[in-house]
Formats: C-alpha cells, structure tokens, sequence
C-alpha cells in the first residue's frame, strides 16, 4: 500500500520539476524576445536611484513619474538601488557594453566615482542638442562640482543636509544662559561648550543619557567628524588633521561622549531612537529624521549645529542626476532631466521627501506642515553668519578610505582610549596621501 | 546502520569503476562553472592589482593598516564559534530527547520548533535588536513586573553585545542542528530500547550506551555544517553590533560596500575559505568512520 | 518510556507525575523562546506606530495594514512570484544534478570520495558577497543577468552541496537490500532505483525539497546583486527598507515571515515526520 502512495508521490514529484525546468526555460526565452521587442515601441527608460528609496518616497516618486509619463509618452521604470549595487550593477554594464541604465540618480560623492572611472557622459553639449533648461538658476558652487574630471558629469537634482533634532522635554535642561531660542535660532551663544554642559545636564539631572548619534554600520556619523566638528574647531576638514586644535577637537568629543547614549554605535538612523524617546538630542541626515517629525511633529524641533572655535561648520549634501556611458535613450533621458529640475516639480519633491530644490527659483516657497519645522532647522543653519560650509570631498574609488581614516580615529581615541596625538600622527600622512593620489588639494 | 553501507560493496564491485564519478560529473561541472570560475576571479582580485601585477597590497593592508581589525575580526569570529556551537548542539539534543516522548500537541509544537529554518540571519537580528532594545519588548516587560527598575542596555556595550549576538544565533540556527539530531534519533530503532528494557538498564545507561552512540553519526553532521557556517557569521552581528564585534565576513562587507577595496574583500573571503576547509579536513579526519557512513 | 510501563506503587505514580509536568515545562519553555520573536514581528508589523513608539504600551492594541498595504503595492506581490518560480527553477535543477551525486555517495566505494565530498561542501564555504561581482559579469556574457533563471542558477549552486548530502543521507536510509532483491527480479539497477529506491526515499527527498525551496526564498545577497527589475522578495524588501524606521522594517519582514510561517505548518509533517517514516 505504501508503495502505492510513493509512487503517486514520485510522479508528483518528477512532474514538478519537470514544470520548474519548463517554466524555467520559457521564461528565460520569453525575457530574451522580451528584450528584443522592447526597442520598437513605446519608449521605454530606466531611472536607477540610490535616493528616494523609502517605501512612501518611492511612493511619491513613481506617482510624479506618471505624470511625466502623461505629458511625453516616455515609461519610466524607477529602480530604487543601493550604492553598493549600483556601484557593481553598473561596473557590469559597461565592461559588457550592455548598458540598460538611462539615468542615474546619486549622491556628488558616487557620480564622482563614476566618473572617474569614465562611465558617465559628458552632458556639456546635451542643452544645445536636445534642449536647454530654461528658466531655472542653479547656483555657482553647484554648477561647479557638477564638473568632475572634465566633463560635465551631472545636473543637480536636490540638496540636504545634517541638522540636530531636539525633543521639546530637553529644552528644561539647557544649561544657565542659554535659552531655547538661542538653540533654534543659532545664535553665538549655541556652541560645542553649551552643548557639551547640556548633554552633561541631561544625564546627571535624567539618570541616563539622553544624546545620540549615528554611528551604526550604515549610520552617517563619520560625516559629523570630518564635516561638522572639524571645520568647526580647525576651520577644514583634514588639512588640520593632527594639529593642536585638532587635539583639542578629540579632547572635547571623549568628554561628550561621556554623555552619550551607548547605543549610538549601532544606531543606523535616529527617527526611531528619538521617536522611542531613546535619545532626546540627536544629530542626523534631514531625510533621515523626518520620519519622527511627520509621526510627532509637535514633540520635536529641528536646530542649527552649535557652533566651535573656528565657525559653525556643516555639510551640503548634493545629490544629481547623470547619463551612464553608451546608454540607449540619452534624448529621454534629458526630457526626465528636464522635468526633474522644474522650480514647482522641485517644491513638491520637497514637500514629499523632505530634500531641498537646487534651482534658485523653487526656494522661497517653504511647504507647509511638519515640513515647515524641517525647513526651518535647515534655513536657520545655511543662513547662520558664521557658517563654514563643507561639501563632501570628490575622491571617487578613494573615498571609503577617506572616511574609514575619520572612523579609525574615532575608534581609537574615544571607544578604545589611544593616545590622540600619536594615533592622528599615524593616520595624517595617509590623508595627505589620498587627496594627492587624485591630485586634489586638502580641504 | 553502519552495517548496511558496508554490505553494498559486493553489488558495486560488479559495477564499473567509473559509474560513481560519472554520477559526480554533472555537480562538479556545475559547481566548477558557477562557484569555481568566480572564485578564481575573486582570488585574481586578492593578489593582483588592476593592471595584472602580483601585489602584496592587500595583505599588507590586511595585517598593517591601523585601521584593519583583522585579528580582532579573526578573535571574535572564532570566539563566537567556541561559544555558540556548544550551546547550540546542547540546547538541539536536549530538544531532541524531548520531542522523542509521547505529549499532546507534539506536532505543533515540533513545528514552532523548526520556525527558525524559515528566517534570514538579517531579519532575525532586526527583531532581536528591536526586542531588546532599551524600550524594546523585554525591557518594557520587566520593568512593568517591577523586576528591573532601569532598562538593562544592550547595545553599545561590548559584553552585552556579544551576549545579544549569542541568544540570537541560538534562537536562530538551533533549529538546523536539532531537525538533523532528531533525525538521528528517530534512526534508532525500537529494538534496541527493548533490548535494553530487557536487561534492565537505566535511564543514563539507556543514554550512554545506546542513544549517545548511535546518535554520533548525525551529531557530527551538524556539528560539521554549523562549524563551517559559523565562520561565515555576519547578519547577525552586523545588525545588533555593527564593527563593535568585528568578525570576518562582516569585514569583508565592509571592504566591499565601505572600502571599496574588493582585493581586500576577496582576501578575507579566502581566509573564511581557507579556515573553513581546514576545520571540515580536521572533523572528517576525527570522525572519518562513524560520520561517512551516515552518509553525511 | 515510563508511560508504557504498568504503574505499580506510589512511588511509581508521583514519578510518573513529575516526569511528566517537567517535559511539559520544557516544551512549553523552548516553544515560547521560539515562538515570541515571530508573534511580536507580526504584532509590530500591524501596530499602530503611535502606540509601537510609546514606551508604556507593551503590547499593542490598535492595528492598521497601512504599511503592509503600502509594500504590497510598491511591487511585493510581483516579487513574491518572482521569489516562488526562483524556489521552483532552484529545486528542479539542483535535484536533477544533486540527486545523482547523493545516490553516488550513498551506494558506492570509490577512490577521493572523502576529498571530492570534501571539495564540494568547500565550494560552498566561500563567502558569496565576493564571487557576486564576478558571477554578475559572466551572467552578462551569458545573457542571464537581471532573469529569474540566472538566480535560480546561482541558488542552484548554493543549495547543492545540501541536496547532495541530505539526499545521500537518505538514499543510504533505504536498505540496499531491497534493491539488490529488484534486481534479482529482474530488474536494472536504474530500474530498481526508481522502483524501489526512490519511492522509499520519496518523502524524506520532498523534505529536501522544502529544505531547499526555503534556502532560495530567503536567500538575499546573490539575488540583490543579480536582480535589478526582476527582483524577489528579499531583495526587494532589502531595498526598500534601507534607511526605513521600524515599521516598515516588520511590515517586510511580515511579508517575508508569512509564506514560510504557512509553509511550515502545512508542510512541516514532511519536513520532521517524514524523516522517521523513511530512515526506520
């Protein structure tokens, strides 16, 4: 009898994998003539992106794209990608010279990389050939960057930046002679030394920490150190790399660290620590805390960085959009571009995402709600007398090197308590050597 | 059992010598031209630089540059290891015994057992660092029962790390290792505990001179396969530790994704390789006998 | 064993009793530890953010599927497909060429058996992040980038050293003599391993097969870098979730968690009941 029901069992069995070989091999064939056919009709292109990736910016992103697709019959397939992904899917690519990537949308740092590495096309005649941008001014230091290893490598689509979220329960702890206002407006009063005593206050007068940052594997706070608090107490990012105040520097940071949340060094984002309330004080990526203002905007408020000795210093973060090399439908491509970068396209962006516009004509036009408290923050920060604005350095290939230099030292002088100056010793000429190695000069 | 494989010598010797290697054939092909061929790709990245020139680049990186955790990387692999696979095959055969009693409800509760098998190592640390998070669900618990009166931190915490990174891969990749114990035990036959009833032994003799020995084959199975996977640790820690606890493979993630030095990626790959395949020489050289002839 | 014997003394009975509330105790000890991380994954993936954020609340009481929705319509469902004929493609091929490999190993004596099992378990060691790059480079000469094929073959490789040694195993479960007993009927040797071996061996070859389609549906990395528009559902969820808060991370890991949750209580019999059934 068993025998019987093994045997049903076997041909069960052998029928499934002889469907799964079938359906394998069909698919396979039709993907191929699937690809073949694509060329003929309606066309199609794909936007690979490594922002907007968020479930509901992503949302916002393809619902905008309709609308594109509405008004020139071009289909976008927005494909939200990793860099690391990117980084590879698009090595592949051009080494196959099978390119299927029309746009590129990344961070200044990775579409350096990608130039550098000459997979990019020049887009310095595409508003001659395929139609100007007009009526749109992008400011000078982001046409400048745009221009990477001598082309011009994209068209900026947004910018962000970092800023400090504050929950309203910390503000009874400030420390005596600095008052909430002074902490959103930026005034000279907000400084390392204020927030130091604040982060001091709070754990003494709490019973635990109440100050976080994000220094998990995928956190961002490797950009606090060389874009925030190195302009701010040396005035540059790694020109002063070993020098007295950036002694100075570190002394501080181990003293601040005292104060901070331990957690921190595995926090990949602080909207969820400060909506558990976790953390009360934190510093982040705008994109990356906006999800706690929209869920309890009336608990936090969005402030300028303090500011150190040599200046209040912060990071523009510019994010663009570029061709790869020997893509196939350039010209569709440039229409997005166009789209894209429209000053009332721009504004709804970023009401929805929560990046900022890049052309001059989209900022004046603060959206309202939760956002309104974000663009605050930022506006406060940009237009602050004493900023030194940082932009991330274009090192291409070299720049998880550059930042793991920053990391290492942070892990060494205040996690594993090492010798401040002998340890900067140690990883000054690497630095050095990097930024000479692309023949840049030391920010 | 261990007799059984032997009697199929007769048969085969009638077949000819080559029939097992052309059953081999079409797994060696497939492995050489989908594992094989990208490993030797991988291993061009290790040693040679862009141009084709043999470098020591990335081994010098590897053993010098300040920033290289790699012997912290290489301790704390091998640590976890020695600590967890204990537990694991412990906490597996103790199951194991236990699910080899009669109880309502066995069924359901056998499966619950094996929900683990069904989990990625990435989504199993998010939830363990969630519910152990500061306000995460055991902190919130305990403190409402009034046994803690401050949340116990976890995270940022070298210790507590590791012990997080422990109960997880022990909740998570327990299961593997007890599915093959129970196997195991469900080989025995029923023979032999009557043999035993027969002659009145107890329940450690019972243990010690029945189930224990005929369980050997398929405890060194799994502790074969968890010992190789052990080395490749890295979801898990990469969730609740970040480079806190660096071990290897998490390194080499972040030679790839961080770095972007590949050549330094593939190297701790191959160290991972080469650590592995040593250890699977040592266990089969130990339990050649016993562990071939499960079939394992 | 104490339940079969007859109860004699006192002694006997309280003995009985306690054996029996200890084993209860530990199963329900050891079902709970599993158990509670899945039950509050689905809890925190249907919470109400508010009552998931407030530090007072426990357990939550308010539910929405407003971010499971959410997934599903950014394309979960398209990649739950994908996942399942990825699955699918994946057993077929590595039982078509791993199943011969474990009747090899299980029945014949032969010269570099140890080092070829050996060398085959070994490849699999190799951590698969480092031979993504190059595998993706050869797929694109190959014409196999960006296809669910091209994933099911690289889950191929990854599952087959498994096949091969779970299928060797059980293959070596069912007596030989019964094959030898086919033959002398008259029958080949293939004709007996089909006749007789492999209904034997069927049910504990369908746990592999499960083992298997379980191994490619979580499988994350080598599909993330493979796949770009045919995503399945790891890597999908991968990439949306990146720089996500908690929500979001459950309500894909619901997704993720509640095919193979049904899975295993459907197929869960074959998958633990079945080993006995074959290998008695």
């Amino acid at each position: 009898m068993s025998r019987a029901i093994s045997t049903l069992w076997a041909i069960t069995i052998i029928v499934i994998i002889i469907i799964a070989i079938g359906a394998g091999i069909w698919w396979w064939y039709a993907s191929q003539q699937g690809g073949k056919q694509g060329g003929g009709q309606k066309v199609k292109i794909v936007f690979a992106s490594t922002q907007l990736n968020p479930p509901e910016e992503q949302a916002f992103i393809k619902s905008l794209l309709q609308d594109f697709t509405k008004e020139t019959g071009i289909e976008v397939d927005f494909v939200a990608i990793s860099y690391d992904q990117l980084t590879t899917r698009l090595q592949s690519e051009e080494q196959s010279g099978k390119v299927t990537i029309d746009l590129i949308g990344d961070l200044h740092g990775g579409l350096d990389y990608f130039a550098s590495k000459g997979w990019l096309t020049d887009l310095s005649n595409f508003p001659s050939k395929y139609g100007a941008l007009s009526g749109r001014t992008f400011p000078k230091v982001l046409e400048d960057y745009s221009k990477l290893h001598g082309i011009k490598a994209y068209i900026p689509w947004m910018t962000a930046t970092y800023v400090m979220v504050v929950n309203h329960k910390a503000y009874q702890y400030l420390p005596s002679g600095l008052t909430p206002d002074d902490v959103k407006k930026g005034t000279s009063k907000w400084t390392y030394d204020a927030f130091l005593k604040w982060a001091e206050n709070l754990k003494n007068q709490t019973g635990s920490p109440k100050v976080g940052f994000p220094d998990g594997p995928h956190g961002l706070f490797v950009r606090f150190l060389h874009g925030f608090l190195y302009p701010s107490f040396t005035g540059y990012q790694a020109k002063a790399f070993n020098s007295t105040d950036a002694v100075k520097m570190w002394q501080y940071l181990k003293e601040l660290w005292k104060y901070v949340v331990p957690q921190s060094t595995t926090y990949d984002e602080m909207a969820d620590p400060l909506l558990k309330e976790e953390v009360w004080v934190a510093w982040d990526h705008t994109a990356r805390i906006k999800n706690a203002i929209e869920q309890k905007p009336d608990q936090f408020d969005v402030v300028p960085v303090p500011a150190g000795p040599k200046g209040r210093g912060f990071i523009l973060v510019i994010a663009g959009l570029a061709i790869p090399k020997n893509a196939p439908h350039p010209d569709a491509a440039w229409k997005l571009i166009e789209f894209l970068t429209r000053p009332e396209i721009q504004v709804k962006v970023l009401q929805n995402t929560g990046f900022f516009p890049t052309v001059k004509e989209a900022t004046g036009k603060i959206p309202s709600g939760p956002l309104k408290v974000l663009a605050q923050g930022v506006a406060a920060q940009q237009s602050a007398s004493d900023a030194v604005v940082a932009l991330i350095p274009s090192l291409g290939a070299k720049g998880g090197d550059f930042k793991n230099i920053y990391i290492t030292a942070f892990n060494k002088i205040v996690l594993n308590n090492e010798d401040i100056k002998k340890t900067l010793d140690q990883l000054y000429p690497q630095l050095i050597d990097l930024f000479k190695s692309q023949g840049l000069e030391v920010p | 059992m261990t007799r059984k494989s032997g009697e199929s010598i007769p048969l085969s010797i009638k077949i000819s010598n080559y029939v097992p290697y052309l059953l081999l054939l079409p797994t060696l092909a497939y492995m050489l031209f989908f594992i094989g061929y990208p490993l030797v790709e991988g291993v061009a990245l290790a040693f040679f630089d862009e141009q084709g020139h043999f470098t020591w680049a990335n081994v010098n990186y590897l053993l010098y540059d300040p920033g290289s955790l790699f012997w912290d990387a290489l301790k704390y692999t091998i640590l976890l290891a020695a600590v967890i696979i204990p537990i694991q095959v412990s906490v597996a055969f103790g199951l194991a015994l236990l699910f080899n009693a009669k109880f309502p409800g066995k069924n359901l509760a056998l499966y619950t057992v094996i929900l683990p098998l069904t989990i990625s190592d990435v989504a199993a640390g998010l939830i363990w660092y969630v519910m152990l998070g500061q306000y995460g669900f055991f902190n919130k618990l305990l403190m409402d029962l009034g046994v803690i009166s401050h949340p116990i931190i976890f995270f940022g915490i070298k210790n507590m790390e590791f012990l997080a990174i422990v109960m997880t891969e022990v909740w998570r990749a327990t299961a593997i290792v007890f599915v093959i114990i129970f196997a195991g035990l469900q080989m025995i036959s029923h023979e032999y505990y009557e043999a035993a009833e027969v002659f009145g032994a107890t329940t450690w003799q019972r243990f010690r001179y029945i189930i224990f020995p005929l369980l050997l084959p398929s405890l060194q199975a799994a502790l074969i396969i968890r010992t190789l996977f052990a080395f490749q640790i890295f979801g898990v820690v990469w969730t609740l530790a970040g480079r806190d606890i660096p071990v290897l493979a998490g390194e080499a993630y972040y030679a790839q994704t961080t770095l972007l030095r590949p050549g330094v990626a593939a190297l701790y790959a191959l160290i991972i390789a080469a650590l592995s395949v040593s250890v699977g020489a040592i266990y089969i050289k130990f339990f050649k006998a016993k562990y071939l002839e499960a079939g394992m | 064993m104490s339940n079969e014997k007859i109860l004699t003394s006192r002694g006997d009975i309280i003995r009985y009793y306690t054996y029996r509330i200890i084993l209860a105790g530990l199963v329900i000890i050891a079902v709970v530890w599993i158990a509670l991380p899945f039950i509050m994954t689905i809890l925190y993936a249907l919470a109400d953010p508010a009552q998931y954020y407030d530090p007072h609340v426990i357990i939550p009481t308010s539910y929405t599927l407003k971010h499971v929705n959410q997934l599903l319509i950014l394309g979960a469902y398209q990649a739950t497909i994908n996942s399942v004929i990825v699955a699918l493609i994946t057993i077929g091929f590595s039982f078509l060429i791993g199943l011969p490999a474990g009747y090899a190993f299980a029945r014949y004596r032969f010269r570099g058996k140890d080092s070829l099992k050996l060398f085959i378990v070994a490849l699999r060691m190799f951590p698969m992040m480092v031979i993504a790059v190059p595998l993706l480079v050869l797929y694109f000469k190959l014409g196999l980038a960006d296809t669910l094929v091209g994933i099911g073959l690289a889950h191929t490789s990854m599952a087959l050293p498994f096949v091969i040694l779970i299928t060797s195993s059980i293959i070596a479960g069912v007596r030989v003599d019964y094959e030898e007993a086919a033959m002398v009927f008259g029958l080949s040797r293939i004709g007996a391993f089909f006749r007789v071996t492999l209904p034997l061996a069927l049910p504990g070859l369908t746990a592999a097969a499960i083992f298997t389609f379980i191994m490619s549906w979580n499988e994350v990395f080598i599909a993330a870098v493979l796949s770009f528009q045919n995503r399945t559902l790891p890597a999908f969820i991968l990439n949306l979730i990146a720089g996500s808060t908690d929500f979001i991370k459950f309500a894909g890991a619901f997704i993720m968690v509640i095919p193979a949750l049904i899975f295993v209580f459907i197929a869960g019999k074959y998958l633990v009941r079945m080993w006995g059934i074959t290998l008695k």
